[in-house]
């Protein structure tokens, strides 16, 4: 059971682990095809992955509804939205499941265009009155670094909107200097570093020191 | 009135904000909108492959959320597109993106009389990302042997000479999250090298300028305000440009409560450790 559990799991990581890496960077024609092949299976696993997603988001939500936790009622709408979309997209505009989505009209797109579309949109646009709330409760000068990043924002925030063109030539010309010269050296380093932290990660990986993925935790 | 500056009321915030978004909205008043040279470079990429007949691949990654700041990109572009006869591929990594680029794909080509397979190709979405722009790279043809309608991809004009990524005279991938820099970027144009361009959210544009740096993009499109640029170009005003308006305001009413902010601070809150 160890062998199933621990041990072939960890072959498979490191096998498929160093073929990945390897067919990536040679470019003979074998490599290449068994890269078509491998990018394949990926993409069936990932089909699969989206289902195991949404079973998982089922079974979170219907913990809740059936415990009655607080907020169970929106649990439920996650049902009664999950079953609604389905049975539209089964029904597929009278064509049924076998043909081709239809996308550009029926129910289906009629929900998605007028329901889904507005209420994503809603949400993310409540987003300006939080920061615009959030940005005077803590947008202080408090240090030299802080007034630093204060009146860097303010310079961005005018100069990335047509007023600042009109305050002066120099707003925007100086808002686009901070992004594409200190922004992008700060940026830089960050990508490096995080690049950096993931090749150490998957190598952790496909040499079997880092187990967490196994699940259960270390034996 | 001192306590009240120095904690003003959230919801008087909201007021001011939503104000400044309603007020703009409903009156109408013109803003300079320059290009910026980042937008620039997609507009004059588009140009040159229309001038060569080209086929551009467009692919849409995002979904409703980012659909007031994304979208009108997608709509400025395609009608650049189908303005000078360029042939478009549309695509989605996301599956929330395909209702959006039905719909920017049906605005545009009514507007225009582009036809469905001689001036336009939607593939829709599949699953895989890295994996897919890998097979996409080396067979197209198998990665997508059909279109989002069930036609099959080597019939169709716009699609039948693509045998690979490297195929298509300009790449834009029109994003709400990674897959620039997480898919497209590394799996895509450093492999097969073809002429990427981005149009994204405002908060995503700081994290993509190493890449304009570098040239594996060779332009930009960030938030609302370039996508307004982009109208300008294309001398098509649209939401974006009408955006600007509420958006310069808001801007204003934020760093009004900025400078309010700090004022009150260091003349009274330093003492109290400032606003709560």
């Amino acid at each position: 059971m160890l062998f199933l559990r621990r041990t072939l799991p960890l072959i498979i990581a490191f096998v498929m682990g160093m073929i990945g890496i390897l067919v990536f960077y040679i470019p003979h024609s074998g490599a290449q095809a068994l890269e078509q092949e491998l990018t394949k299976w990926d993409r069936i696993v990932a089909a699969f992955a989206m289902v195991l997603g949404i079973y998982s988001l089922m079974r979170l939500h219907w913990g809740r509804v059936r415990r009655q936790q607080a907020g169970w009622a929106y649990s439920f709408l996650v049902f009664v939205g999950f079953t609604v979309m389905f049975v539209l997209a089964i029904y597929n505009d009278g064509q049924g499941p076998l043909s081709p989505q239809v996308i550009d009209s029926g129910p289906f797109v009629w929900m998605f265009d007028n329901v889904q579309v507005p209420a994503d949109a809603t949400m993310f646009s409540i987003l300006a009155f939080f920061i615009a709330s959030a940005a005077y409760r803590t947008f202080r000068a408090r240090t030299p670094e802080a007034a630093i990043l204060l009146v860097s924002a303010i310079i961005v925030m005018i100069g990335r909107v047509p007023i600042g063109a009109l305050i002066s030539d120099w707003v925007p010309w100086l808002s686009q200097w901070l992004m594409a010269v200190p922004n992008l050296a700060a940026k830089r380093g960050i990508l490096l570093g995080v690049s950096l932290g993931a090749v150490a990660t998957a190598l952790r990986i496909i040499f079997g020191i880092e187990r967490s993925y196994l699940g259960g935790g270390e034996e | 009135m001192k306590e009240f500056l120095l904690n003003i009321d959230r919801r008087i915030i909201f007021i001011f904000v939503a104000l400044g978004v309603i007020i703009p909205a409903l009156t109408s008043f013109n803003l300079p909108i320059n290009p910026t040279p980042n937008v620039q470079s997609i507009y004059d990429t588009i140009e040159e492959v229309g001038a060569k007949n080209g086929t551009i691949l467009i692919s849409f990654d995002y979904g409703p959320g980012s659909f007031p700041e994304v979208q009108p990109m997608a709509l400025a572009v395609l009608r650049h597109c189908f303005k000078r006869n360029v042939k478009v591929v549309g695509m989605c990594l996301w599956p929330q993106a395909v209702g959006l680029a039905q719909q920017a794909l049906d605005t545009a080509s009514k507007e225009l009389d582009a036809e469905y397979g001689s001036d336009y190709v939607f593939l829709g979405f599949k699953t895989g990302f890295h994996s897919l722009v890998i097979n996409m790279g080396h067979d197209f043809h198998g990665t997508f042997p059909q279109d989002s309608p069930g036609n099959n991809t080597t019939e169709l004009p716009v699609t039948q000479n693509i045998k690979g990524l490297a195929d298509f005279d300009y790449v834009l991938c029109l994003a709400a999250g990674n897959t620039p820099d997480g898919i497209w970027i590394p799996y895509g144009q450093e492999r097969y090298k073809f002429k990427f361009g981005l149009g994204c959210t405002a908060v995503m544009a700081p994290d993509q300028f190493p890449y304009l740096q570098s040239g594996q993009m060779n332009g930009m499109m960030g938030g609302l305000a370039g996508a307004a640029e982009y109208e300008t170009l294309v001398q098509a005003s649209g939401t974006a440009t009408e955006g600007m308006r509420p958006q310069s305001v808001v801007h204003l009413i934020i760093i009004a409560f900025i400078i309010l902010g700090n004022v009150m601070y260091f003349l009274y809150g330093r003492q109290k450790g400032g606003a709560q």
